[in-house]
């Protein structure tokens, strides 16, 4: 830092000063000698894009010394309440895209920044100063940048920057400002492993700043799901048909899509379509991805499952005068789709967790929120705090596939709940077709494995009814 | 019903405390690495007062004999991978080469890894001795790390798609979608002064023009010569709207815990700008020494 405006001597620029009253009374001077092109600042609002007032930022302004002017130093003022206090200034002089051999020295009057430049700039030279750490007024507002600066004939006012927008202090940042001050946290932080994963600072940012992007990876899925199992169970059919080419159709589907990442399939969506001059907006285009990305796995899930109902309820079937359409609607789908319900959980879970590829090509889910925290903030902790919104989701689901496994393997041991409508529905199978007896056997099937072992009427229906 | 949850959540929540206690001991030994290693370094430094010749060579490397370098490898022309041998190559790795040469080690290139990851791998220390990066010194990263002294300057752009007709006042709407590589100050840039466009940033360089060449973001804020070269070799169908003197300079970025290989790098690079191997190698790669 020190390099980057050390002071030169004084020797050389008394004697520049001379040089430069000698060149004043030869050149007139125009209106603006130095052109404010712009002030920004840096957004201090952890996880956000807002200027804080009251809390270090970095401010960069940038003039242009106009034709026929030498400026030898440059004020800087920030209204009542702001504060240069404790800032360092990096000063770059620029002629075009290079770097000028020009330094600046840099003194700091509470709201006031002079730069002493170690020798006069030049017409077309870029005035670039970097103030880090300064502070704007607590009470935000529009703030604009106004000063004066020193040119050959004296001191001149300096054209006002356009305002700059800061807010007042948030609740979210009086808290972070409390974990700073605690000695505790401080503690915590020293620890090279806890200060970089876990953060209390950046978990307590994390978590309110991550939620935008929880909510839209649960809306991904949540609506891709459905589309996924529709499309699934159409190509698990497809793939056992008895036609060779509805069966190739399907093959070729499940295959293509399961032997390739889905990263791949992320990228072809994303980068291809547009330059087919079809534009889908990035949240519909995740959903359609993940959703046809799923179909193939669950295609896969389907089939298996179909597959593992004993050809002898076929012959059943049949025997009773059942179509194939029929059979498979109201004796092997009903029962498939109880032996698949885990598999697919595990499926929704998987889908769930793949979401987060979809940050690599800018939707805004978790990871992106998370990715963006960490690059700001250089630190791991929002990565563990999207780790945490992840889990919040999967760790109920995974318990819930275990409970239901628990509860089919007994099932299929005989010790599971017997259909209690089990003679109605013959009555009514015997009475000739009848949709009637399917229905509540369908309900009674699909449900089983969520039911206690014991017939207690009370704890009907319901996981959380747990033995 | 409550019954039983209550006793799965309490079984639950032993086993996260057990697992806090885990990594607390494992945040205790790894400081008591850290402070041994300190200690270590600081007896050295003790021996550099007293020994001034030994003071350029007092420093570990993470591997001995060997400077570990790591880098995004997708930033051309600075780092980029061989398309046949997938062996990384750029300016900055020339500048690596020459660098270990002179203080007399053999080079080690990690495996690409994203640019945000960079400081704090340097940081946590371990894997990697110095981050060769087309690395801006900035304020912030300093606090993290320590920057070596500039060895390249550079400056900001911005990039659209030709023929789209945007400018830097157009982009900054809402509407807008500009990418960037996440951690970069191009993204501090955007930020900063495209305020009401929305920020995309993303792992690579790569990603964003690909991005912008299908239309799917309006613009990339990246550092100038690289997109120069970009534009120049692959992405043609892109143009730089606007060349932004930031007057950033690139610099190496080392472990505060290792002062003596800060020094070590400092020296190295003094060397390679007195005896021209800095010029030969801006030379090979911009075409003349910058």
């Amino acid at each position: 830092m020190g390099q980057t405006w050390r002071y030169r001597g004084k020797r050389f620029a008394i004697a520049l000063c001379a040089l430069a009253c000698a060149l004043a009374i030869l050149v007139p001077t125009t209106a603006f000698g130095l052109t404010t092109n712009k002030a920004t600042a840096r957004p201090n609002e952890d996880g956000g894009s807002s200027v804080i007032g009251g809390l270090p930022t970095r401010l960069t302004w940038e003039g242009t010394v106009g034709t026929g002017e030498k400026v030898t130093s440059v004020t800087l003022m920030l209204p009542e309440g702001g504060s240069f206090d404790g800032s360092t200034t990096k000063v770059t002089v620029l002629e075009g895209l290079s770097r000028a051999k020009l330094d600046g020295e840099v003194k700091v009057e509470g709201t006031s920044l002079i730069v002493a430049f170690s020798e006069p700039a030049t017409e077309g030279l870029l005035l670039r100063l970097e103030v880090e750490n300064m502070h704007f007024p607590p009470d935000g507002g529009d703030v604009a940048i106004k000063g004066s600066y020193v040119n050959q004939s004296g001191e001149q006012e300096l054209e006002e920057s356009k305002p700059i927008k800061t807010i007042a202090n948030t609740p979210l940042q009086a808290l972070l400002a409390s974990l700073d001050a605690n000695p505790v946290v401080e503690a915590w932080n020293s620890s090279p492993f806890l200060g970089m994963f876990f953060k209390p600072q950046l978990l307590v940012t994390a978590f309110a700043t991550l939620i935008p992007g929880w909510l839209l990876c649960l809306a991904i899925v949540c609506i891709a799901y459905p589309f996924a199992i529709i499309l699934g169970l159409i190509f698990a059919l497809m793939k056992i048909s008895r036609r060779r080419l509805i069966r190739a159709i399907a093959i070729v589907y499940v295959n293509v899509l399961r032997g390739t990442p889905l990263f791949l399939q992320i990228y072809i969506m994303f980068f291809g379509l547009p330059m087919m001059n079809i534009n889908i907006d990035n949240n519909v285009l995740g959903v359609i991805v993940i959703a046809i990305n799923a179909s193939a796995y669950l295609a896969e899930i389907f089939r298996a499952g179909i597959e593992s109902i004993p050809p002898g309820q076929y012959e059943a079937a049949s025997s009773l005068g059942m179509s194939h359409m029929m059979t498979m609607v109201n004796i092997i789908l009903p029962q498939t789709i109880r032996r698949v319900i885990p598999t697919v959980t595990s499926d929704f879970i998987t889908s769930y967790k793949d979401t987060s590829l979809l940050s690599s090509v800018g939707v805004m889910e978790l990871m992106m929120f998370a990715k963006n925290l960490t690059s700001v903030s250089g630190n791991m902790t929002p990565y563990v705090a999207a780790a945490i919104f992840y889990l919040i989701v999967t760790l109920p689901l995974i318990k819930g596939v275990t409970i239901i496994e628990k509860r089919m393997a007994r099932s299929e041991r005989g010790g599971g709940p017997r259909p209690k409508v089990k003679a109605k529905s013959a009555d009514a199978a015997a009475g000739g077709q009848d949709e009637m007896g399917t229905e509540p056997s369908l309900i009674e099937a699909l449900s089983a494995p969520f039911r206690p072992a014991s017939t207690d009427i009370a704890g009907m229906g319901g996981v959380a009814d747990v033995q | 019903m409550s019954q039983i949850s209550r006793r799965q959540f309490l079984q639950g929540g032993t086993l996260f405390a057990g697992t806090l206690a885990l990594t607390a001991c494992g945040g205790g030994a790894n400081e008591d690495a850290t402070s041994t290693q300190v200690a270590d370094e600081a007896a050295a430094g003790e021996g550099a007062t007293a020994d001034e010749a030994v003071a350029t060579t007092d420093y570990t490397t993470v591997e001995e004999g060997k400077l570990t370098c790591i880098s995004n490898l997708f930033f051309p022309p600075f780092e980029s991978m061989n398309e046949s041998t997938g062996e990384p190559e750029g300016f900055d790795i020339d500048v690596s080469k020459s660098l270990a040469e002179h203080m007399g080690l053999e080079v080690n290139w990690l495996p690409s890894q994203d640019f945000d990851t960079l400081v704090p791998t340097i940081k946590n220390g371990g894997k990697a001795d110095v981050a060769i990066a087309g690395m801006t010194i900035t304020d912030k990263r300093k606090e993290e790390v320590d920057m070596s002294d500039p060895y390249v300057d550079s400056n900001q752009s911005i990039v659209i798609k030709s023929g789209t007709d945007e400018t830097a006042e157009t982009l900054d709407d809402a509407e807008k979608v500009i990418a960037v590589q996440s951690g970069t100050t191009g993204q501090e840039w955007a930020q900063e002064n495209l305020p009401n466009a929305t920020i995309k940033p993303l792992s690579t360089i790569i990603e964003a023009m690909s991005g912008v060449q299908t239309g799917l973001y309006n613009a990339v804020v990246c550092d100038l010569p690289v997109s120069k070269y970009q534009i120049k070799t692959s992405y043609t169908d892109l143009e730089i709207i606007e060349e932004i003197p930031t007057g950033e300079q690139y610099g190496i970025a080392v472990s505060k815990d290792n002062p003596g290989l800060l020094e070590a790098v400092n020296s190295a690079l003094a060397a390679m700008e007195s005896d021209g191997s800095m010029d030969a190698i801006e030379a090979e790669w911009f075409g003349s020494a910058l």
